[in-house]
Formats: structure tokens, sequence, C-alpha cells
């Protein structure tokens, strides 16, 4: 089928061609049409110039030369604006990521006091690790008494006052100290939070440098804190992801199935959806209605962190989540917190599709909630299973469209499976680095924004840069983009250049490798971390540097943030709210290099993007003299 | 419609938030990056041609009136403020900044800023050209979110005026005539 030049640029996906020529033709709304609708957005907005924060305003600065107002009501210029509300913007993000973490300890916690309704510990030797860490003794106690210990000591970090937040540690002791001297060392994780809140109220911290160093401290307690909490512990319950193999795209969904998709963020309700999914009476139930079985699939981070540890099929990437329910073929679209649209209560009231809420965080208009609690987390699950199955009944066969394409993937490279494929120690990963057989590594990750045709900036930069003999490590919406595409698969290496290609080929392994959820980045860090310490420099002084070609969530912002201030140069594809102050934008992409040793670029083009990032590690090989 | 009178744009007061949207739009359209972002990285001066003004509780946006008989015009004593036959526009090549025609300009919708021509940088007058090279039309209405600004034709208000207080008058008289029949 031929499809309209609007169609083709809003995708590089070929379902996505295929299901919004369907919604244009049944009328049907999507993200991308509401963006035109929105057009031309606001530019104070864009700038970063408008502040809210008190009711003297709204105040906004003026963008022309000559005239408008300069100050707001309360004198606050165009940094002190600009530089707040990127700190409120990282507040929100290191939030939502260190909530996750909260939620998964709290999941621990039950589960170590026998309350966890169906959870079990499914990694001892993991949770016997971070035990050490935290010098819980281990010696003659059962798995729950050392949970329980790591839960309550997870869960301690959160309401710290005076640091350290544990896993900070793990960073190599160079950056610890610089943190310290910088005054960027986190407190405690919620504490940070609160005092971006209090610090940007009016008339409190009114100095953009102070300003953005809270927001990097915060952004640290995120990623090497909450989001690392999230990740570890999550492993200690569900089992730390390995290798294994995959599909991905809307055509993963069955014709002949009852379609589950979870879609969100944690992995707590997801593990279970999975489980009563398999329970023998669903399954029995699915027959009677005639259907030959429950296939479940993911949408965004949820279905990757079930991805990595099953190999349950994604259908795709964050906007694809309306797709996913114009297809006809949904029983029941499952959500929990983070990335979900308001919008899909109204689009399943289109079709047969439940669309169920389960967080009492997160309920939605047109949504049915069931709400979910750890503590009958099986039995939660199963009803919600339940609902999907008998609604099988229901599909409208009119409706019912399912794209055929779909790629293969192999995923499920946490780090301790990439020191496993390495044969134990991460020598050889070393070795190839110093030979120049791979020039260096690049995390690439982050959302999807229809500001950038979706999935253009995530396949091209990762393609450009394993051309380039990087190792690309990928997590979120880009290894779900990358699934997708087919670079998830040892094949692709013959899109690598030489070296790397060479090294795959020997590893069996492809030359992208999906280490999981956003959360999941705290995973980048750990090898960066063990990296480092191995060359026994710096994490700023690897030949490494990270990438977010299509973000837009807050999430992305603490991210980027806690990228940065552990001394990885980051790439962003989209522009950040912040040119409205010459001064915010200049130590950002230039004066964090003094801070922190690294710094942002903006490049909305992956292939000049990929370029800077390539350009940044044969400096820093060169600085290593390798 | 007698399209050889000027158009010019109106506001509709009980629609405009104020929110400055079409000064925005208006200083991009006006630059060779076509977009606020674009044009701050490329590190291009931004000038509006309007002005969003309060008066009391009332917000609205002002701009150039496209005055038939533009004092603006007359007093130019270079010829940089110019006019065709549908709109009037400043040259800035042949400005030389001296303010006279923001001294006459009743509606004061003409201001001085800071400009480069051929690589030079100068002071010279700006004001609303009604985006008249613009294929889509003036960018302040395009962008307008509460479409409270439009591009219209003095003929067409006019029509639109007397049909409503024609309608009025009507109305006034056929109640009249109903008091008359039934005192």
């Amino acid at each position: 089928m031929a499809y309209s030049e609007k169609i083709l640029g809003r995708s590089i996906d070929p379902t996505v061609h295929d299901m919004l020529a369907r919604a244009e033709q049944q009328g049907l709304e999507t993200a991308w049409d509401r963006y035109e609708a929105m057009l031309p957005q606001c530019g104070f907005g864009e700038l970063g110039v408008c502040c809210r924060n008190c009711n003297m305003g709204p105040c906004r600065i003026s963008p022309f030369e000559e005239e408008g107002p300069k100050l707001g009501v309360c004198g606050a210029t165009a940094d002190i604006i600009v530089a707040r509300n990127l700190l409120r913007m990282i507040a929100a993000g290191a939030a939502a990521h260190s909530d996750h973490g909260r939620d998964i300890a709290h999941t621990l916690l039950l589960t170590a006091e026998g309350k966890g309704g169906g959870y079990e510990i499914k990694d001892e030797a993991k949770l016997e690790a971070l035990a050490g860490e935290y010098g819980i003794p281990t010696e003659g106690r059962s798995k729950e008494e050392i949970a329980l210990d790591l839960a309550k000591a997870a869960y301690a970090e959160f309401g710290k006052q005076e640091g350290p937040i544990q896993f900070t540690r793990r960073a190599p002791a160079k950056r610890v100290e610089l943190w310290q001297k910088m005054g960027i060392d986190p407190r405690g994780i919620d504490r940070e939070i609160v005092e971006i809140m209090h610090r940007t109220h009016i008339g409190v911290d009114n100095d953009p440098v102070n300003l953005v160093l809270q927001g990097l401290r915060a952004s640290i307690s995120d990623g090497w804190g909450g989001s690392m909490v999230a990740t570890e512990l999550s492993d200690v319950l569900f089992g730390t992801p390995t290798p294994t193999h995959s599909e991905a795209n809307l055509g993963v969904l069955e014709a002949d199935q009852v379609n589950v998709v979870v879609h969100g963020h944690e992995p707590i309700l997801s593990e279970m959806i999975v489980a009563a999914a398999k329970d023998p009476e669903m399954v029995k139930l699915a027959e009677k209605y005639g259907a030959k079985g429950i296939n479940v699939a993911g949408v965004c981070c949820t279905g990757n962190e079930v991805l990595m540890r099953h190999g349950i099929p994604l259908c795709g990437n964050f906007l694809q989540q309306e797709l996913a329910i114009m297809t006809g073929a949904v029983e029941a679209m499952i959500v929990d917190v983070q990335c979900i649209f308001p919008a899909l209560g109204a689009l399943a009231g289109c079709y047969h599709t439940k669309f169920i809420s389960t967080s009492p965080k997160a309920k939605f208009p047109g949504a049915t909630h069931i709400e979910f609690h750890e503590e009958e987390a099986y039995d939660i699950a199963k009803k919600i299973v339940r609902t999907a199955v008998e609604n099988y009944r229901f599909r409208k066969p009119g409706q019912l469209y399912i794209p055929d394409e779909k790629s293969a993937c192999m995923v499920g490279f946490s780090v301790e499976a990439i020191v496993s494929a390495l044969g134990g120690t991460l020598d050889p990963l070393l070795d190839a680095v110093r030979s120049g057989a791979i020039k260096g590594i690049a995390g690439v990750v982050g959302c999807n924004n229809v500001k950038i045709q979706h999935d253009y900036g995530h396949v091209n930069l990762v393609r450009e840069l394993i051309k380039q003999d990087v190792l690309v490590v990928t997590t979120g919406c880009n290894a779900i983009a990358c699934a997708k595409a087919g670079l998830l698969l040892p094949e692709a290496a013959e899109q690598a250049g030489e070296g790397l290609k060479g090294v795959c080929k020997a590893l069996g392994v492809p030359p992208v490798l999906h280490m999981g959820s956003c959360v999941d980045i705290s995973r980048i860090l750990v090898a960066c971390a063990a990296i480092a310490n191995a060359l026994g420099v710096d994490i700023s002084d690897l030949p490494v540097a990270g990438a977010a070609p299509e973000w837009m969530s807050e999430k992305a912002v603490s991210i980027g943030a806690y990228v940065v201030s552990s001394g990885i140069f980051t790439v962003l594809g989209t522009v950040p709210p912040v040119l409205g102050s010459p001064a915010v934008t200049e130590l950002l992409t230039k004066g964090a290099n003094d801070v922190v040793g690294a710094a942002f670029a903006v490049e909305p083009d992956p292939f000049k993007g990929a370029q800077l990032m390539v350009d940044h590690i044969m400096e820093k090989r060169a600085a290593l003299g390798i | 419609m007698n399209k050889l009178e000027s158009p010019f744009i109106l506001v509709d007061p009980e629609r405009c938030v104020g929110c400055h949207t079409c000064e925005l739009a208006c200083a991009a359209a006006h630059t060779a990056a076509g977009s606020i972002i674009g044009a701050v990285l490329a590190g291009e001066r931004l000038h509006r041609r309007n002005r969003v003004v309060q008066v009391g509780t009332v917000k609205l946006a002002t701009q150039c009136r496209q005055c038939e008989d533009a004092p603006c015009v007359r007093v130019c004593p270079t010829g940089a403020t110019y006019r065709t036959e549908t709109y009037t526009a400043v040259d800035q090549r042949l400005c030389i900044g001296c303010r006279l025609c923001v001294m006459v300009c009743p509606f004061g919708v003409i201001h001085l800023g800071k400009t480069e021509v051929a690589g030079r940088e100068k002071s010279a007058a700006f004001k609303c050209d009604l985006c008249i090279d613009r294929l889509a039309g003036p960018a302040c209405v395009e962008a307008c979110p509460t479409k409270a600004l439009s591009l219209r034709y003095p003929a067409e208000v006019i029509r639109e005026a007397t049909q409503v207080t024609a309608r009025q008058f009507l109305d006034a008289l056929e109640s009249q005539k109903r008091l008359s029949s039934n005192p």
C-alpha cells in the first residue's frame, strides 16, 4: 500500500504506517494528530522562560532583545527561571524512578515477611551479594531473614538525612571524591527531591549554578539510588536477566489467542500477570471461549522487564500504545504507572478492549480500575487475566487487524550476563577496547517523541555507531526500536564495522545489547564503574558516551543529569527547554565539563549525533593512550 | 468585495487570553530558521511586529492597521516606509532610524530595533507586513490558540457589521409593530 507523505513522515516503522492509515480511514485520533493540533507550541515554554511558581505570576521573560520584561515580578531573570524549571523537571523524573524503586523495596519487604501474595526470592546469589554491600550478616540465616534486612536497608535510603546512599559507593573512588568536593554527593533520595521543591519556591535559591548543582545531586540520588534500588531488588525478586530470545512489534499479537498487553513501568504487576496467564485454570477458560491460548505482550518498560526475564514479546514502544489497541485484537490493556496516555480510555471505548488501571497512584478516564495490592498479587492478577479472557468473546471481527511485521531479538544482557558471556571476566571486553576492535561503548536510551520521526533517531544513531565499531548498550524505548529494527540479533553484527563484527561473532552476541527498562540504566552505570575500576581511572576518562535521541519525559531529564554527573558525555536529540537562558545553556553544554568532567550536546540529526559521540570516544582513547 | 482596500488583522478581545503566542509566531516567521528554538540556536535576533497589551482587565493583541492614508508613509524622508495597494511595509535597507514613523503612528505599532542589513548592524523600523511573503498568511493568525485573530477585508467587516445592526433594527421595528397592534 502506498502511504501519504504525512503518514510516512511520522515513523520509519511499517506497522505504524499501516495502523495510521487505518486510523485515518476510521477517523481515529493519535498523538501525532494531537501534536499537529497543538502547533505552534508556546515559544515561552520551549525556551523555559515561563514561571508559575507563585501567584504574583504567571511571569514570562521576553525573548526580544530591546523590549519586553526581562525580570519576573520578584525580579527573577531568565537564567533563574530556566534553572528553576529545569530543576523541577529533574525532581519529577527522580521522583518517578525512585518511587518505582520504593515499590520494589516494599514488595521485597512483604515477601520477606511472608506477606507477598505469590512473590518469591528468585536470585539468592544477588541477595547475598547485596547483603554483603550493606554489611548484612548472611551466615546461617534464611533468605527471608536476609531479605528483610536488605529491604529495610533499601527503604532507609529514601529517608536518609546525611547519606551516603550505599550504591553511590559503587562509583569509582575518584568520582565519589569529585561529588563530595562539588557538594553533590546525595544525602538521601527523598531529601534531594524535597530540597529541589524548597529551593525553587519563590525567593529561595536564585543562583543558576547553585540550582543546577542541586539538580545534579538529586539526579545522582536517582541513578545511583532509586533506579539502582529498583534494578537490584527486582533482580533479587524476579531473577537477574540472562540472554533469551523473543520478538517485537505489533505482529506479536495473536489473532486466535487472548491478547493481554501490559503497559507502564514496574515489574511487580506484570510479573504476576505473566504467571497468571500461564495458570491452567485461565488457559482452560480461554479455550472455553474459543481462544487457542493467552498471549501476554508488553509496551514500554514494564514490557522490557518481562521481556528481559521471561522472553515475553513486545508490541512496540511508547508511540505505539494507541496503535496496539487499534488492532482490535487486545482483550485488555493493563497499566500501572508512567508514560500511559490518558487518551487510551476513549480509544479503548471504540473497541472491545478493556483498559484496566491498577495503581492507586494512577487512574485514567475511561479505565476500569482493578486495584493491585502486593499482598494478594496472584489473586488480583488472576482476576485481571480472567477479565481479559472473558472479554475475548466480545472481540469484533470487523475491527481485527494485526500487521504482519515482527522482528526476532536476543535480549537479557544484565551486567552479570555480559560478564558471563565474556567468560566470567570483563578482560576480553577491555582487551577489545584496548586493541581498538571496539572503539568504545555507547549507551543509547530514552523515549519516543512526536517531534522526531518515530524510531528514526533511535535506529539511525545506533546503526551509525555500530558501523563505526562502537558497542551499543540500550534500554527503554530505544531498546524496543532496536529490537523492531533487527539490531538485537547476533546477525546484526553484519551491519557493524569489522572490529565490532569480529568480537560479536566470537562471542555470539548482538552488536547492540538490551540491558533492560529505563531504571536499568543503572546497570550501565554499574558496568561503567566496573570498567573504570578495572582500568584504575574515573568514568569520565573512559571512551564512552550516552544519547537519548527521541527523549520526551521528565525522567529522561533526570537520567541525562545523572549520566553527565557520572562523567559521561551525552547527546540529546530534542532540545530541552533551557535556551531562554544563555547561562544555563552554557553551563550544561560547556561549564559542566569543569564540574563533573562531562557535558550535554544537542543534535537532532542522528548521523551528526553519532559523529559527536565517536569524536568524543576517540578523544578519550587518545587521552588514555590507546 | 473591494480587494484593493488593504486587509488588516482583527482582534476579538473576548477571545484573547494574553498568551503572547502571536508575538513569538510573528518573530519566528521573520527569521531564516522559521522557529523560535531554531533562531535562538542559530543566534538570530527575534523581533515581534505586534504587541499584546492590557487595558484594564481586557487583553488584546495590537499591530499595524494598514492605514489607507498612512502617516508613516507620508512622513518617511527616505522612502523606506512604503505602501502597495494592499499593505504598508518598511524597506530596512533604506531606513535611517529617524523615528518619524514611530512618532506619527497613532497606534504605537512601529518600533525601532537592531538588525543587520548587508552585513552591517543598524537600527531600523519594524512593523507588521501581514507576512506578505508567507503562503499560509499572517503567522500570528495561524498561531493564535484561541482564534482571537483573523485577517479581514474592510468590506467584509462592514458587511457583517451592517448585517448585525440591520437585524437589530428590524427586530426593533417588529417589536414596535407588535406593541402598537396589541396595546
